[in-house]
């Protein structure tokens, strides 16, 4: 399909729209077309390129160039530092993730509901959003047999009784493919093409400085080009959607801090490779399983495992561990991640470019970190590994149960590697004290900022946060088109 | 499944620690459901151990000696049929220095496990502990059946040398099965169990924080019927079963229940507990690995350490393999290990 992006080779830029959404991820994306479709006049603007999918290795270095925002990793402040990665390019984090897809939890839902006191949240309408969502996606699992390194987590979590299961995907097989044939139903190929059918613009390489704000509103974005240039688009209505620290960042530089930033959630994680008897690597996918024994606390999963990444998962203890990947076809890499208590914060700090972003474990989690690693090296074991490489510095290589208890005795989160590809919580609905929207998105305080993207979700959901992101928007944009009218 | 038929003849080693007078009193009592024929035989350390058995059933045959010596261990395996089952209690939680640990919980397996091979016996109980697990990671967290190795200090340490050393010689052929009880409680309870009760009902014993920490902990006589499940289940060979109560406990609600059967049980309970700050638990814990480095031990400091953690097991695997069904529950559990005290003179 061709892309559908406004294409200006202009130095300036001066729009008019009725709906800026700002980003254009799954939170963005789902907003500009629900509100396009029911007659907006929606403009997208998006930091990144447009880039077809298959023009790039999936999990390759090119993609973390092309596709994410400083070229793959980036760094929160804390003991230990926590890294990160965001996508920033059209249709933001779901062109460059697992591709993985869970349902909001109903009890999480519940939970939250009551905790964060957000109003009308309706099991039965998030359900029906969800289902929703799963057409448009086309949610599914995988035809015939799952990948080898996926193969692994199902034959080690059964050997041990643990709870295991195929988590859906958004893909469409073609009829006869197999696990490896699928194409991913990311936002260039799904809400993107369905709000520019409905007249939405995207214009991409252009970066939001900052909202212009006058009381109780916001009247237009102060812009940047990737060529430099300066520009400005007049708006009635704007919804954020950079991600959870792009959101509370900008909202920040346009001078909005009220409880805004202050309270990031993310899964930290950890890391270990192991290698096998047998040939097992995918380098370009990964594992659809994941192990649920522990949830929400611990869940276990695999990771993208190319030959680079591998690389970057024995590096914590080279000398010992470096020999590994000349054998990287029988390696493959595999995560545990946690839900944590700790908090973090983002704070865009004047003459930066980028926010600074802070976040703190506490001691469960510490604990949580290094259970979780050893029950996922159980399970390797258990699933028959030769050897298990976990990714900290001076850890022991484990080739028998007994050295687990080595492994439990020298972890420290200060030596791991912890990092983590979901972040969300920054500007939390409801209508609790602590939270900075209300129960729909609306910016506490403002007239016409919203937010809704990852940002809301009121803390780390403990499972792939993509549904419960998407489903928060459709509900919150159907929300606001029952309340506004189009100008038209 | 149908059960192995009971064997000819029971050793059990540790015949005269808590947990082995209990199964003394269970298997070679006069009556009972655990009741059974045949050859009772205890390994005791002397002479005032020997009589300590006795005094629970005469039945039993006595053989002096320690599992840290193999020659006693030939002794007490000597002349016995092949359909012999040995249950393997013999260890020290609370010894006065930290080599006892190495030498009765690590090295007693061992050697327990070499003759028990060497004799070609039918099968071997092992009854290890949570401590090769340490503590959970979250007060939420629960153990499952199958979890890796963490030891929590020396007494972790050498009891997860001990199951290592049983499951090694599974490997080559012995069959033997793995009971782990948590913190267990009852009649024949040692004098620091009677601490605990003294604590709870002048309203002293320490709470950590929110005391919401969970606690597993297993009534003796329930541990009796899992060991005996353990013992009877054909095809557990080499596995780890965790045996306690049906499910783990807060703090609190021990504590609770403990200063309600002591009410109800007609003692003045004077309601509360000494709060403590997390941090206290953790300055505990660390003192008890300080000292323990040095080769000594301070038991104090080191049941205040692990008051602190929470130290829960999920019993479901032991309810499907071996059909066990812990049957009572804290209440019933505390009320009947107080008029036990009470019967035997001791002040609470």
């Amino acid at each position: 399909m061709t892309e559908p992006v406004i294409h200006t080779a202009a130095t300036e830029v001066n729009y008019d729209a009725e709906i800026l959404v700002i980003g254009s991820g799954a939170g963005g994306a789902t907003t500009a077309a629900l509100l396009a479709e029911a007659g907006f006049d929606v403009l997208v603007v998006e930091e990144g390129e447009w880039v077809e999918q298959g023009s790039v290795v999936p999990f390759s270095l090119e993609q973390m160039d092309r596709q994410y925002r400083s070229g793959g990793v980036t760094v929160a402040l804390g003991l230990p530092s926590i890294a990160y990665t965001e996508g920033r390019c059209a249709g933001g984090g779901t062109e460059v993730n697992s591709g993985l897809y869970r349902r909001p939890p109903a009890d999480l839902l519940e939970r939250w509901r009551q905790q964060y006191h957000i109003r009308d949240l309706d099991p039965d309408e998030m359900n029906a959003i969800a289902a929703e969502i799963e057409s448009a996606l086309h949610v599914t699992t995988v035809p015939g047999a799952v990948s080898a390194p996926s193969a692994v987590l199902r034959r080690g979590a059964d050997a041990l009784a643990w709870e295991n299961s195929e988590s859906p995907r958004w893909m469409i097989y073609p009829p006869g493919g197999d696990a490896a044939s699928g194409q991913r139903q990311s936002m260039t190929r799904t809400y993107l093409p369905r709000a520019h059918r409905a007249g939405a613009r995207l214009l991409t390489r252009c970066r939001v400085k900052k909202l212009s704000l006058d009381g109780t509103r916001a009247n237009h974005a102060e812009v940047e080009l990737a060529n430099g240039g300066p520009g400005r688009i007049r708006f009635r209505h704007v919804f954020v959607c950079g991600g959870a620290i792009h959101t509370p960042a900008l909202l920040q530089r346009s001078g909005l801090r009220d409880r805004i930033g202050d309270t990031l959630a993310v899964h930290p994680t950890v890391k270990l490779a192991a290698r096998f008897a047998e040939p097992l690597n995918v380098p370009d996918d990964v594992p659809v399983h994941q192990v649920k024994e522990f949830a929400p606390e611990i869940s276990f999963g695999g990771s993208a495992s190319h030959p680079g990444l591998i690389a970057l998962s024995l590096a914590d203890n080279w000398g010992e561990f470096g020999h590994a990947v000349r054998d990287w076809k029988r390696v493959s890499v595999y995560y545990a991640a946690i839900t944590s208590e700790g908090k973090g914060r983002v704070k865009a700090v004047p003459g930066l470019r980028d926010p600074l972003v802070a976040y703190h474990l506490t001691s469960r989690d510490r604990q949580l970190l290094r259970s979780g690693l050893s029950r996922l090296t159980l399970l390797m074991l258990a699933a028959g590994a030769d050897e298990v490489y976990p990714s900290y510095h001076h850890a022991p290589v484990v080739r028998k149960a007994a050295d687990i208890a080595d492994l439990q005795r020298s972890f420290a989160t200060t030596k791991a590697t912890v990092m983590t590809v979901h972040l969300c919580s920054t500007v939390p609905l409801g209508e609790h004290p602590l939270c900075a929207a209300d129960s729909f998105g609306r910016v506490r305080g403002m007239r016409n900022v919203w937010v809704n993207d990852a940002s809301l979700l009121p803390d780390a959901p403990g499972v792939n946060p993509q549904g419960s992101v998407m489903a928060f928007a459709v509900r919150n944009a159907r929300r606001f088109i029952g309340t506004e009218r189009p100008h038209g | 499944m149908v059960d192995l038929a009971l064997p000819e003849a029971t050793v059990i080693t540790g015949g005269a620690g808590w947990l082995g007078r209990a199964l003394v009193h269970h298997l070679a009592g006069e009556s009972g459901p655990y009741r059974r024929d045949g050859v009772i035989r205890a390994l005791v350390l002397d002479q005032r151990e020997a009589d300590a058995v006795h005094a629970v059933s005469d039945r039993v045959e006595t053989v002096i000696g320690s599992v840290a010596d193999s020659s006693a261990l030939a002794r007490l395996l000597a002349d016995l049929p092949a359909d012999t089952d040995v249950i393997h209690t013999a260890g020290v939680i609370h010894p006065a220095k930290t080599a006892d640990f190495f030498t009765v919980n690590a090295l007693g397996a061992a050697n327990v496990a070499a003759a028990v091979a060497a004799a070609g016996l039918r099968r071997l109980v092992h009854v290890s502990s949570n401590s090769p697990f340490g503590a959970n990671p979250s007060n939420a967290d629960t153990f499952r059946a199958n979890e890796p190795y963490n030891p929590y200090l020396g007494y972790g340490e050498s009891k997860m040398q001990g199951e290592l050393a049983v499951l090694d010689h599974v490997e080559r052929g012995l069959d033997a099965v793995i009971v782990r009880p948590p913190w267990f409680y009852g009649p024949l309870q040692p004098p620091r169990q009677t601490t605990f009760f003294r604590l709870v009902r002048r309203g002293r014993f320490p709470r950590f924080g929110k005391g919401d920490q969970r606690r597993s902990m297993v009534y003796v006589d329930n541990l009796v019927n899992g060991i005996v499940r353990a013992e009877l289940t054909p095809g557990a060979t080499g596995k780890g079963y965790w045996i306690a109560d049906a499910r783990a406990y807060t703090v609190n609600e021990i504590i609770e229940t403990v200063g309600r059967a002591l009410a109800d049980e007609g003692y003045l309970v004077t309601p509360g507990a000494m709060k403590l700050p997390v941090i206290a638990g953790r300055v505990a814990e660390r003192a008890d690995r300080l000292i323990q480095r040095t080769g000594r031990y301070q038991q104090q400091l080191h049941v205040m350490g692990e008051m602190a953690h929470t130290i829960a097991c999920d019993i479901s695997a032991a309810r499907v393999e071996l059909g066990y069904e812990p049957e009572i529950d804290l209440y019933e559990g505390m009320r009947r290990s107080i008029q036990w005290c009470r019967t035997e003179g001791l002040v609470l």
